[in-house]
């Protein structure tokens, strides 16, 4: 039974914290990749990344419960056991969340005009420098944008949760899984509370991006460069 | 292979899908200019030379140090650009957009205890100490370009490169900036590689210069001989000679050191060479040296005068280009706007097209 809409928030937030954490990272690292470096294999990489948005979240669950689970090398070398912890559910929406962000980072540093990267190699910047000083700062509007939506979608994640983490209350149920018991227990005031809240959090930032992309049209001839520095 | 002294020494071989260059460059100090049309591989030297890209073989060496190295057994050395210290002006200038003038020009100085005075002092030495503050958006193209000779100098280099620096400004300014540029460029004092394809502009900045075409060194010397009076018609083709004429030897008169060639009714007296009556030989002219005349000049030391009729009249640069048919050889002429108002040139218009012997020359083929 589900008492209040605090617990399944603080895991959600937990969750969308860790995920977010995981996508900006792993987000980064694979949209950079496959806009700057031309390997082969590359479409396959790319084909796989994008396959969350149109696979069945059951069917992403499933291949991390092999992943994770028993006889997983995950589980039996590095000891790793999470099947029905939260990070599990972490993993899973970062999973999940993933495409939006390579395709907004991709689409972002694509745009960084490659003579910027060489002037900075010509002045002495190593290949770290040239992305933490010049490609980064100038793709940051679409990585952000990326993160928020990704971290966005994370946390709406259902079905590939409750495959990897159950909908245990007070440990892995999150608020969109208690909403779904909550109906089931026909809890509707319950219900209605975490459905705004949810709905509430999503319009912000579909509207932050939305926001964020404005302000990246409008930045070409504008100062508006300056407006995300400290 | 190796020995040199001070300075660049290039012999590379660069290989791009299906273009090859071939670039061999020496230089020791001053202003080298690279002149060749667009696609003739001037940039892609440049950024071998920066070590942006790799060539296929060969060798480049600065200052004694080899900074690339490749034979045909293998043998590699491919210094990473961020260790070549060699300055690079971009074409498009390449500077930072969320950083200031300062920033820019702060860049390669980072984690440096200093980085924030050099920058200023080296903003001052361009002129533009106040506006360290601006952003390169709210700065104009001149002054863009001057922040990125500034970035690029201001971690002492051993060598500038310069592509293509003056394209992205107007005419005007580029005639105004070209002085100071070069007044910068020597008091830098250290050896500049600059890339063109205008010759006004070689001619202006180059104490020698390199013509390259379809990847292929194909003359250097000194910019003025090379781009006056190219000595091949390839080259005259190149650095622009408007007159280009095909004409056949009709008189060599030795005792009077001229030969006298034509074509129809069209004849011409250029200086002696070894051509014998009755060859075609290929006279350049170039259209600054043609002066126009409305009636038969009289007491004049130039030997031809051939008369003309308008074809076109059209503004080129800042002067403007008259196209004639002088007996069925074409022939052009630039003049001031203030001549074609005052001769009343137009289409149609009779004149006459008066040459110096002195100012025509015959190409080898």
């Amino acid at each position: 039974m589900i008492e209040s809409l605090w617990d399944p928030l603080r895991l959600s937030l937990q969750v969308t914290a860790l995920a977010t954490a995981i996508l900006l990272f792993a987000g980064l690292v694979l949209g950079v990749l496959l806009a700057r470096v031309d390997f082969p294999g590359r479409i396959i990489v790319e084909t796989v990344v994008l396959l969350p948005l149109v696979l069945p979240p059951s069917v992403v669950g499933y291949f991390l419960l092999v992943v994770l689970g028993r006889g997983s090398p995950i589980r039996e070398w590095v000891g790793l056991d999470i099947l029905f912890t939260w990070p599990a559910a972490a993993i899973a929406s970062a999973v999940v969340g993933l495409p939006l962000m390579v395709q907004a980072t991709r689409a972002a540093v694509a745009g960084v005009s490659p003579s910027l990267q060489n002037a900075a190699r010509t002045l002495g910047s190593s290949e770290l420098g040239v992305f933490f000083r010049v490609t980064l700062p100038l793709a940051r509007r679409g990585v952000l944008a990326g993160l928020i939506l990704g971290g966005a979608r994370a946390m709406g994640e259902f079905g590939a949760t409750l495959m990897v983490a159950g909908s245990i209350p007070g440990r892995t149920q999150t608020l969109p899984l208690a909403v779904y018991d909550a109906v089931l227990v026909q809890d509707y005031t319950l219900a209605n509370q975490m459905v705004l809240l949810l709905t509430w959090l999503a319009f912000i930032g579909i509207w932050w991006v939305r926001r964020l992309e404005l302000a990246g049209t409008r930045g070409r001839g504008a100062g508006s460069a300056r407006e995300l520095e400290p | 292979m190796s020995g040199y002294g001070a300075g660049l020494h290039v012999d590379v071989e660069v290989q791009i899908d299906d273009f090859q260059l071939k670039a061999a460059l020496d230089l020791e100090g001053g202003i080298l200019v690279l002149f060749g049309p667009s696609g003739a591989g001037k940039s892609t030297a440049l950024q071998a030379v920066a070590g942006l890209i790799a060539p296929s073989a060969g060798e480049i060496q600065l200052n004694g140090e080899t900074l690339f190295r490749k034979n045909r057994q293998g043998a590699m050395i491919d210094v990473p650009a961020r260790h070549r210290r060699v300055g690079y002006v971009f074409q498009d200038y390449a500077l930072f957009p969320h950083l200031t003038a300062l920033g820019n020009v702060a860049f390669p100085l980072w984690r440096r205890p200093d980085a924030h005075g050099r920058a200023l002092e080296q903003l001052r030495r361009v002129d533009l100490a106040e506006l360290a503050a601006r952003y390169p958006h709210e700065m104009s193209g001149g002054q863009q370009q001057r922040v990125a000779i500034a970035r690029a100098l201001v971690s002492e280099p051993r060598i500038l490169l310069l592509d293509e620096p003056f394209t992205a400004l107007d005419l005007e300014t580029r005639r105004r900036v070209r002085g100071e540029i070069r007044a910068l460029l020597r008091k830098a004092d250290i050896p500049v590689v600059l890339v063109t394809h205008d010759r006004e502009e070689a001619l202006a900045m180059g104490d020698r210069i390199v013509i390259l075409d379809d990847g292929q060194v194909i003359a250097n010397g000194n910019p003025l001989e090379l781009l006056g009076r190219p000595p091949r018609e390839r080259t005259a083709r190149l650095v622009g000679v408007e007159n280009l004429l095909r004409l056949k030897v009709r008189e060599v008169l030795p005792a009077e050191g001229v030969i006298k060639c034509g074509r129809g009714q069209f004849s011409l007296e250029t200086p002696l060479t070894d051509a014998r009556v009755g060859d075609e030989i290929t006279v350049g002219l170039r259209a600054d040296d043609v002066l126009l005349a409305t009636v038969r000049p009289h007491g004049l030391s130039a030997r031809n005068a051939i008369p003309a009729k308008v074809l076109s009249v059209q503004p080129h640069g800042a002067v403007y280009e008259v196209r004639m048919d002088c007996g069925g050889v074409p022939l052009a002429s630039h003049v001031t706007r203030k001549s074609v108002e005052e001769l009343n040139i137009a289409p149609g218009t009779d004149l006459w097209a008066i040459v110096k012997t002195a100012s025509c020359f015959v190409l080898r083929e």
